[in-house]
């Protein structure tokens, strides 16, 4: 394999790591907020690209069908928190990641029904022939989806380390209660994290459906690819997970590039299943022990 | 009280055989191939659920990826009986045993997990077996799948027609039912519950969990794995899509309406959930209208269902059942 070769699988590594890396970073949010994964995070990206499909249908200018797609995909993150998990909040992570579930079922569904069950194309944002760096060619799209994801991360490391809301969304993730009595709006916290992280995840499916398309049954992959990247870092820090999407993305495009493309999906699932096997902290966490 | 309580047990003792003589009936009440075909899936994906209900409703562990041993049991006996023509009893053991050592292997590193890791493990085996299935075409012929897989046979005798498969399939699930309401009766059974308590708790009173965790996952996993292996006989064909990850949310989602720590709750739970796209088998008379819409929306049925349940109805088909029973002793 010839280094420009090797360095265009390194590009199309990173530009479905940066995808990953959102939708990771949807897992860790909630995770960190409420200790529970949320099944559907995978069906936020499938709406992201789905609903951003539908806007430029109807008529909406491309950026403006992109961000309402990722409101409308927020709005719902934030329905699905307060009427389906907060009743059962204080009945434990078996019954919450259950209704998770039911609910990625029924947002694939319904997207089935309303959108059909083709595959569907977004515009490209700018189009343009690609760029060539380095003996790599790289679609102006890609640079929109590094562009975008290195926004969020930098805006969510901010917030994280410089607001007030970053601050209770850190106390929250270490006690609940100790963040409720310091006046801490938990609640509000966790349908924030929602929220959040539905867009993140509509915001991956929505830069990257350029360049791959989307259907209505496109979520539960991300979601493996997604959590498997999320786990990889440790469900610590978003940068971290942008890390282990990183990592993922360029691991599945080598394995494509020195294997077969037949395997590039087991590769994410055999990192998934050798971090959770072998080092259930991820790359970057630290063990933690059960408290009785 | 106590005569209430005779009562119940005389309920409890007559209603199984009143049941096993319903479905012992049903072939002298009928000839209809499309009610048979239909029911027997009912039974295989009781065999399922059967074995779902001790893993999640007593030992509280998730899988997402049972449909993968269903798939492991109709592979085995597609491949054995119909390309290296091997009885299909033979056939059938091996891929059980196939199932339940794979289960044994899964289970053994994921002692480690709970919860979400868990249900993300099971899901990603499933995930990987699905793309063992498609591209091992050898065996398992590739995105075709396995076509003229024989009938069941045992020596001479063979299981040729839909209600012969229906009695085969209805006996084995009304076996494993019976020997799974009698397991969780006894010591096993409420060591299972005491994981579901609280595994901490269950290890201080000198069980040990880990043990029970794997002995559980391989007994439903070989479960997932016999209902396959019936499965390839009866329908004749094998192929990728019905081992999908929706078949295995839909057993968990027939675990989760039939209530925790109840055997019966998830049996009539799956009942009902796997005959709603087929109510037509059932009541002739429907409209074709109403049947096609039951089956478009069928996930979103379950979803619904799923989660209505758990918010509004956390103990399931088998917490209104207790609650009836309360109800009653209380007049």
């Amino acid at each position: 394999m010839s280094s420009s070769e090797l360095l265009q699988f390194v590009v199309s590594g990173l530009q479905n790591g940066a995808v990953y890396a959102l939708v990771a970073l949807g897992f860790t949010l909630v995770y960190a907020s409420t200790g529970i994964i949320n099944f559907a995070q995978g069906e936020f990206f499938m709406l992201g690209g789905v609903l951003a499909v539908a806007g430029v249908r109807f008529g909406l200018p491309l950026p403006l069908a992109v961000v309402a797609s990722v409101l409308v995909s927020a709005g719902i993150g934030v329905a699905l928190e307060r009427f389906a998990l907060r009743p059962r909040r204080d009945s434990g992570g078996l019954v919450l990641i259950i209704i998770t579930i039911g609910a990625s079922m029924v947002l694939k569904s319904l997207a089935r029904h309303i959108f059909g069950p083709n595959e569907m194309a977004l515009p490209a944002f700018t189009p343009g022939p690609p760029v060539i760096i380095g003996g790599a060619a790289i679609d102006p799209q890609v640079l929109w989806i590094w562009g975008l994801t290195f926004v969020v991360v930098v805006a969510l490391t901010l917030v994280y380390a410089k607001t007030k809301l970053g601050r209770a969304m850190r106390a929250c993730s270490l006690s609940h209660d100790a963040a409720r009595l310091m006046g801490v709006d938990t609640a509000g916290v966790v349908m924030l994290s929602f929220g959040l992280a539905a867009a993140l995840g509509a915001l991956g499916g929505a830069v990257v459906a350029p360049l791959t398309q989307t259907a209505f049954d496109v979520g539960a992959r991300a979601g493996i690819k997604g959590f498997a990247a999320a786990i990889l870092g440790g469900l610590g820090s978003p940068v971290a997970a942008v890390v282990g999407g990183l990592l993922l993305g360029v691991l599945e495009s080598l394995s494509v590039g020195f294997l077969s493309s037949t395997y590039k999906d087991v590769i994410s699932l055999v990192v998934l299943l050798a971090v959770l096997f072998l080092r259930p902290q991820g790359l970057f966490g630290r063990a933690g022990k059960e408290k009785v | 009280m106590s005569a209430r309580y005779g009562l119940d047990r005389a309920i409890a003792r007559v209603a199984p055989v009143l049941i096993v003589a319903l479905v012992a009936a049903v072939p002298l009440l009928t000839d209809d191939r499309y009610l048979f075909k239909v029911l027997t899936f009912v039974g295989l994906n009781v065999i399922v659920v059967t074995g779902l209900a001790l893993l999640f409703g007593y030992a509280g562990q998730i899988s997402l990826g049972h449909a993968a041993f269903f798939g492991i049991g109709a592979y085995s006996v597609g491949y054995l009986t119909a390309t290296r023509a091997l009885p299909w009893l033979a056939a059938v053991a091996i891929g059980v045993a196939l199932a339940s050592v794979v289960g044994l292997l899964l289970s053994l590193p994921m002692l480690r997990l709970k919860g979400h890791y868990l249900a993300m493990a099971t899901l990603a085996f499933s995930e990987i077996l699905g793309v063992f299935f498609v591209e091992a075409s050898a065996i398992t012929g590739g995105n075709d799948g396995l076509r003229g897989i024989p009938f069941p046979s045992v020596g001479p005798f063979k299981i040729a027609t839909p209600g012969a498969s229906y009695l085969l399939v209805w006996g084995v699930a009304i076996i494993v039912v019976v020997l799974a309401s009698n397991l969780v009766r006894t010591r096993p059974g409420r060591a299972l519950r005491a994981v579901h308590g609280t595994e901490l708790g269950a290890q201080a009173c000198g069980i040990d969990t880990g043990r029970l965790r794997v002995q559980v996952f391989t007994l439903s996993a070989g479960l997932a794995g016999l209902a396959g292996a019936l499965y390839a006989g009866v329908v004749g064909f094998v192929s990728p899509t019905t081992f999908s990850l929706e078949f295995s949310v839909l057993l968990v989602a027939m675990v989760v309406l039939g209530g925790t720590g109840s055997i019966t709750g998830p049996v009539v739970a799956c009942v009902a959930l796997t005959l709603l796209p087929y109510i037509d088998a059932l009541v002739p008379g429907l409209p074709r209208d109403a049947v096609a819409f039951l089956q478009d929306w069928e996930a979103d049925i379950s979803g619904i269902v799923m989660i209505g349940v758990l918010l509004f109805a956390p103990g399931g088909v088998a917490g209104m059942l207790r609650r009836s029973r309360r109800a009653g002793d209380a007049s």
